[in-house]
């Protein structure tokens, strides 16, 4: 006996009716932002996105001297030479009305800081330079 | 009556009070940034103005712009929505310096009400009970111990000056007290240059329960009942529901009074709220006021949806100078309301906001459900403004029938193209404790690991539609700069 499989159908306008086994379900889906997008049963699916893990991580890692997402420098907590501990908010930044602290990701010195204070920064731009670990 | 008003506001706050403009007879003014150029709430008014740039301090934060737009239209009167301008006395101010009538209460009473030691003064002197606290002028440890001991453990050791947390420390016994006030008394004096600390009776776990009240310039003042506000974070609301499950009829009845003589204190009109902390439950629970916001409130549809008036009108109504519309003894609850606030932000990476289009939109719509929002599909979530997309409001005739219906709404609510925290929500209202109507101001972050979602795995019946949609180029709106054409869409359709 082979396994029951669904049947999409477009309906256009992003609808689908996904047909199984005599059961009938409206998705919705479309592309966007380089993913494909699926709400089906009150569930968001997005696919070929990097998973938020992995993209927490980059952000964490090669990022996280950078804004998330374009924002303003609220305030700059830290000055060249200043030495900074692992977790310590280097930059205050502020986009849709949340406040987005910037951390030092390892104990180190600050070399440089490429900000200014009311300044809208763009995501993956370096607000500052920390010494080499 | 006024005859047209100007909406200084964007987003689902300025839809919600153009949509009972318009069937008050009233005509509209809207006004918007270079951003909103295409937004909803300009396409709903009869006349719109540009006011400037898409950052607020450059359009919506502008007084003089708007006041300008008001004038030029011809407006009678400014609403302020809630944000911006709507709690700057200063505003209010210049308004009536314009011969325009602010809908809101006046600027002696912003004033008054906008200090927070000013506004607990007030609530002192109208006899509304605050938490209980002192700042003793005798700074010395003995003397904060002393006053410690006063206040009763657990209390909290604040900064006098500042806010936002910072330097504040919870003590739960006096011997822990030398170590904590030397510490709280550093971060005092580096984040305000101010050491003086303040002693206050830690609340237990904590309620927010807010009163909504009205008054008109003759000194009626009634109150429409409370909305819990518990579940939040980082003091923004996520959920909101009226009535409480923690207050009973006689807790409410001291409650609405305590607000009513606040605002009367004030001098208050127009409507408000007064946000009190609950602790305990049931007819002996405690109520501590908090402060008292001058102006109308995100989550006010709970209390039309529970009472059903509507708030709006009887904000212009009152701004005319007629009375309040309703007795006290006219006003009641029936049934249930829940509003969630679904937010373009991701729960998973730490609530982080999130900008884009809106490639695919679709309200639900069914018994009791009301969706206020500010957008559309294809239009823009931008960088410059909160990330509230949309309330969704569910009433019922009782708490379990609101709650499914919330939850149900939401599984009908199609958001794609950015990322939302409706999967939070879903989560939200089937978690047994808030089932239970087991609720503090702690719950988001206590109950955080069972709330966040993971990253699902696509289904056999997802993947097969994303194998539909991608080979479907037509329905895509991907580009996150530019305004998708509908005409584009229609593919190759004669029209």
């Amino acid at each position: 006996m082979s396994e029951p499989t669904d049947t999409v159908t477009p309906l256009g306008a992003g609808r689908f009716l996904v047909s199984r086994d005599g059961r009938q379900r409206l998705a919705y889906g479309t592309q966007a932002a380089g993913a494909t997008w699926v709400f089906l049963d009150g569930e968001v699916i997005v696919i070929g996105a990097a998973p938020s893990a992995a993209r927490a991580a980059a952000v964490d890692e090669h990022a996280s001297l950078a804004a998330p997402m374009p924002a303003t420098v609220i305030a700059i907590a830290v000055q060249p030479g200043q030495k900074v501990a692992a977790g310590d908010v280097l930059i205050r930044l502020e986009a849709m009305k949340m406040e987005l602290p910037v951390r030092s990701p390892r104990d180190a010195t600050v070399v440089a800081v490429k900000c200014r204070e009311g300044e809208l920064v763009q995501p993956g731009v370096p607000l500052l330079e920390l010494d080499e670990a | 009556m006024f005859t047209r008003i100007l909406v200084a506001n964007r987003g689902e706050i300025a839809v919600r009070i153009l949509r009972t403009c318009r069937v008050m007879g009233i005509e509209t003014v809207a006004v918007y940034s270079d951003a909103d150029a295409r937004s909803l709430h300009v396409t709903l008014a009869d006349q719109a103005v540009r006011i400037g740039g898409a950052a607020p301090a450059d359009s919506y934060l502008l007084q003089a712009a708007i006041i300008d737009a008001a004038r030029a239209t011809g407006a009678q009167a400014v609403h302020p929505g809630y944000g911006f301008l709507s709690e700057n006395d200063a505003f209010a101010a210049a308004c009536a310096g314009a011969g325009l009538t602010f809908i809101g209460p006046s600027p002696d009473a912003m004033a008054k009400l906008g200090s927070k030691t000013a506004a607990r003064r007030l609530a002192e002197a109208a006899g509304v009970p605050v938490v209980p606290g002192a700042v003793p002028d005798d700074q010395s440890e003995a003397a904060l111990i002393a006053a410690a001991t006063r206040v009763g453990f657990p209390v909290l050791l604040k900064p006098s000056e500042g806010g936002g947390g910072i330097g504040m420390k919870a003590v739960h016994a006096a011997t822990e007290l030398p170590a904590a006030i030397a510490q709280a008394r550093r971060e005092a004096e580096a984040a305000f240059g101010d050491g003086t600390l303040y002693v206050e009776r830690l609340v237990t776990k904590p309620r927010h329960v807010e009163f909504q009240v009205l008054g008109d310039v003759h000194g009626t003042v009634v109150h429409l009942f409370e909305r819990e506000c518990s579940i939040q974070r980082r003091h923004q609301k996520v959920l909101e529901e009226t009535p409480s499950t923690a207050v009973t009829p006689a807790l409410r009845a001291r409650m609405g009074a305590a607000a009513v003589a606040l605002a009367k204190a004030a001098g208050y009109s127009n409507a408000g709220t007064v946000e009190f902390l609950v602790e305990g439950a049931g007819d002996g629970a405690s109520f501590y006021f908090l402060e008292m916001n001058a102006r109308l409130q995100v989550e006010h549809p709970i209390t039309e949806a529970a009472t059903g008036v509507d708030l709006v009108r009887a904000q212009i109504e009152v701004a005319a100078g007629q009375p309040v519309p309703w007795t006290q003894e006219q006003l009641s609850q029936r049934g249930h309301a829940i509003e969630v606030r679904v937010c373009a932000e991701d729960p998973r990476q730490g609530f982080l906001p999130q900008a884009g289009v809106l490639a695919l939109y679709h309200e639900p719509s069914m018994p009791g459900v009301r969706v206020d929002s500010g957008v559309c599909e294809g239009g823009e979530v931008s960088v410059h403004y909160d990330s509230l997309l949309a309330k969704l409001v569910a009433w019922g005739d009782t708490r379990e029938a609101a709650r499914l219906r919330a939850r149900d709404a939401l599984a009908q609510y199609p958001i794609l193209g950015l990322r939302t925290n409706v999967p939070l929500l879903m989560r939200l209202l089937v978690h047994p404790r808030f089932v239970a109507g087991d609720l503090d101001t702690h719950f988001l972050d206590t109950e955080a690991a069972t709330l966040v979602p993971a990253d699902n795995t696509p289904s056999d019946a997802a993947r097969a539609v994303a194998a539909a949609v991608r080979a479907r180029p037509s329905t895509t709106t991907g580009a996150s700069d530019s305004w998708p054409d509908p005409w584009a869409s229609l593919g190759g359709r004669r029209v």
